[in-house]
């Protein structure tokens, strides 16, 4: 078969490039740990407080260490439920001391969602009967918004809240 | 000689693909460097 001096050329580019980008993928899965933030961890979706992250009282934001937090969030049609405050109303804002360690975890009883802390790379998608974990760590103080990137449904726009990230 | 002459021949039939390489190469630059623009986006976020 004859090829073009040129077109030998831009082979070796775009072979070389897929063989890239293949090694790139495989490093980041099978020694940094990437995976889809719904490993497997599978849960009841018509009874998510059966799992102890997801009952009322443990939803929103967790202290369990000096500087590591855990937030619990139940994502559902159309709302995020962040917990309560002292006075029982529901949360939209959070708060996390800038520099902490947060491990986010969600999960879904109706349909898919999405969650997103615009601006970090806090992205996961939300599915009923899994849990989605996200760990990360939050450095740049400010006012994030939180929003649902998934069509879940007419009341879609309604699902957001804010994370505030302070000194 | 017989052997240039056919070199002459082999090289009017053989197309032109300079604009062809240009494309090609503009394409994979533009690839690599949105990549790595992404990927710092990612790093430093």
């Amino acid at each position: 078969m004859h090829l073009h001096k040129y077109e030998k050329i831009w082979l070796v580019f775009g072979i070389g490039s897929l063989i890239l980008f293949m090694v790139i993928l495989g490093y980041g899965a099978f020694w940094k740990g990437t995976h889809p933030q719904s490993h497997g961890q599978i849960i009841d979706p018509n009874n998510v407080e059966a799992y102890d992250a997801f009952k009322p009282e443990n939803l929103g934001v967790t202290k369990v260490d000096e500087g590591r937090y855990v937030v619990n969030i139940v994502a559902s049609a159309f709302n995020y439920d962040f917990g309560v405050d002292d006075e029982g109303n529901a949360l939209k804002h959070l708060r996390i001391p800038k520099g902490s360690n947060v491990l986010f975890q969600i999960t879904s009883p109706d349909v898919v969602h999405g969650f997103n802390v615009a601006g970090t790379n806090v992205n996961m998608m939300v599915e009923p009967g899994y849990v989605s974990k996200m760990e990360t760590v939050l450095d740049t103080p400010g006012e994030y918004t939180i929003v649902c990137n998934e069509y879940c449904g007419v009341g879609h726009h309604l699902m957001f809240g804010t994370l505030e990230v302070y000194e | 000689m017989a052997s240039e002459t056919k070199k002459k021949h082999d090289n009017k039939k053989e197309p032109n693909l300079k604009g062809t390489l240009a494309s090609v190469m503009f394409v994979l630059a533009f690839i690599v460097v949105s990549w790595f623009w992404v990927f710092g986006i990612f790093v430093t976020r």
